[in-house]
């Protein structure tokens, strides 16, 4: 063969291979607004920027695959976003449903080695049908393929991920969503551990995809993903929009921005916001955003967990993670998923040298029986103990209420490095009119007793009280919240280690 | 056109609702307080436009994510 017959071979095979699963499966896929693995990479990546590895490799275990499966099913490759080092492996659903060989896992390892090693972000746009049979059948396919690799499901939070949720996601997309530091759903795609199908065959139950593993579950119930959109497109701008707050990895400092003009302006609003009434509930979200730079507030779990919102976003210019009760949710008193949402993304921070600020106005934590159903005091005890390993900056605000052991979880006691309180906190082990209740529990006191023990309880529990016992280091207007932040996190940053943190809970579990 | 569902935040009942079916609201005024766990819990309208329907009454209870009203905006 002659050279040029052998360079026109060489791009006859490499043009197959970017054909994915042909014409009119990608035509039928453009057709309903959906786009194929290829053009997600091109519309998240630099133009120009893509170096794929593994574009030739085939199905390796059965032999009449090999001329059916282009690239594998899974298109794996590295290329810059922002000017930035990433890693991307795309699903090709057109390609056996993008079911995972034992080739197209090679390509995900190598990917994954290369930018865990190497220290570059892994973004994963996800749609597989999971395993591939008949290949991942009988003792050689368990034996060969799945479980090859004993580092597959290693986290140790070297460099941020994040995972699109962009069609069906079975087995190892759904893996690798979950595995991830952040997860965006796409309305009509599934994640789940297995089909619907699967449901009905096996176990007799029949439910359709969309109660399975659709958005509404996921964003309310399970709280496994982060943010839910409508396209593709969409998606591939979260992604770009989280990766915008991280650093590359966990020995580097996250990207700093400029700071927008006026954002020094919002904290004068917090009064115009925060209610008179102690008894009035407020949205937190407004808060953090007159605090945070303008418009820089990226909440993660918008609907699940609501009794704290938390989020990642710039003060002056440098990313902050934002943990705050949500008065609007459960009057802001810590549920169980409340803690896990709360837990998952301290830990995130803390990977990253993220700098922690908890605003707070909690009651307690949610009590009664549906949340010992749910583990109330390990989850609580999780949360805890992320605060206390955390080893990035903890500052905290106590806006209004703060009871009990919820004091402690939101940075309460030496549980932050600062703590200030606004002038309308109230802090004590437990709301006074509880506490009266429960000191009065099967007595027959008049409401006269009880207004007098309601009197004593109420005593003591001011900002005041506590800045006289150094409870809190400052008390201070809530329009001179943001001024207070910037002074703290440029005290409190890692000076001896160049900002880098321990990382201690690097490799906790990414879901719980 | 556009309708706007706008939905309780939580599980409680309606205490006080403010607006009435017809009247015009901006972003962010209060259509109607809810209660729960002993809070007043405001409910603000995420767009300006009308109110063209209240689907709730006051003492009613409401659970997350139920529709309290319709914006036209």
């Amino acid at each position: 063969m002659s050279f040029d017959d052998m360079l026109t071979d060489l791009q006859a095979r490499e043009e197959k291979a970017r054909a994915m699963g042909g014409p009119e499966r990608l035509a039928k896929r453009e057709a309903r607004g959906v786009m194929n693995a290829r053009s997600r990479i091109d519309a998240f990546i630099d133009p120009g920027s893509w170096v794929e590895t593994g574009l030739l490799a085939v199905s390796s275990m059965v032999p009449e695959d090999r001329d059916k499966t282009p690239a594998d099913g899974k298109v794996a490759g590295f290329a810059t976003m922002g000017g930035r080092r990433v890693g991307v492996v795309a699903n090709d659903f057109t390609t056996k449903g993008a079911s995972s060989s034992s080739t197209n896992m090679k390509k995900i390892g190598h990917v994954k080695r290369i930018a865990t090693e190497r220290g570059f972000p892994l973004v994963f746009f996800g749609e597989s049908s999971g395993a591939r049979m008949p290949d991942n059948m009988g003792a050689k396919g368990m034996g060969l393929n799945l479980g090859h690799d004993p580092q597959q499901y290693v986290r140790n939070r070297e460099t941020p991920w994040a995972s699109a949720v962009l069609g069906q996601c079975y087995g190892s997309s759904a893996w690798y969503t979950c595995m991830s530091d952040f997860a965006v759903f796409r309305k009509g795609a599934i994640m789940a551990v297995a089909s619907p199908g699967l449901a009905s065959f096996a176990i007799g139950q029949e439910i359709d995809a969309e109660g399975l593993g659709g958005w509404k579950l996921h964003e309310r119930i399970t709280g496994l993903i982060d943010r839910v959109v409508e396209s593709d497109e969409e998606a591939i701008e979260e992604i770009k929009t989280f990766l915008s707050y991280m650093p590359s990895h966990c020995n580097e400092l996250p990207p700093v921005a400029a700071v927008p003009a006026g954002s020094d302006d919002a904290a004068a609003r917090i009064l115009d916001i925060l209610p008179e009434s102690r008894k009035r509930g407020y949205d937190v979200r407004k808060i953090i955003n007159c605090i945070a730079d303008t418009d820089s507030f990226y909440e993660f779990k918008p609907r699940f967990g609501r009794t704290v919102a938390v989020g990642l976003a710039r003060v002056g210019g440098k990313t902050v993670g934002f943990v705050a009760s949500n008065p609007m949710g459960k009057a802001g008193a810590l549920d169980v998923a409340g803690c896990e949402k709360a837990t998952r993304f301290t830990v995130m921070c803390d990977s990253f040298n993220i700098p922690l600020i908890l605003l707070v106005d909690t009651p307690g934590f949610v009590i009664g029986v549906e949340g010992e159903k749910q583990k109330a005091p390990g989850k609580i005890m999780n949360f805890m103990q992320a605060l206390q390993m955390c080893t990035v900056p903890k500052l905290s605000v106590v806006m209004r209420k703060t009871y009990g052991q919820a004091y402690l979880n939101m940075g309460g006691g030496r549980n932050s490095d600062d703590i200030a309180a606004w002038p309308t906190a109230e802090i004590s082990f437990m709301d006074p009119h509880f506490a009266t209740e429960i000191v009065t529990w099967d007595q027959d006191a008049s409401e006269e007793k009880k207004s007098e023990i309601r009197e004593q309880m109420e005593k003591d529990n001011s900002a005041y009280e506590l800045a006289e016992i150094f409870g809190v280091q400052a008390v201070i207007s809530p329009a001179d919240t943001r001024r207070y932040l910037l002074q703290q996190l440029d005290i409190h940053q890692l000076r001896l280690t160049g900002g880098i943190g321990k990382h201690r809970m690097s490799a906790w579990p990414t879901t719980y | 056109m556009a309708t706007t569902e706008v939905l309780s935040e939580v599980i409680g009942s309606v205490w006080r609702v403010e607006k009435s079916q017809g009247d015009s609201v901006a972003e962010g005024e209060v259509i109607m307080i809810l209660e729960s766990m002993k809070m007043e819990i405001p409910v603000e309208a995420p767009v300006t436009g009308t109110l063209s329907e209240i689907k709730v009454a006051p003492e009613g209870s409401v659970d997350e994510d139920q529709v309290l009203c319709l914006i036209e905006s």
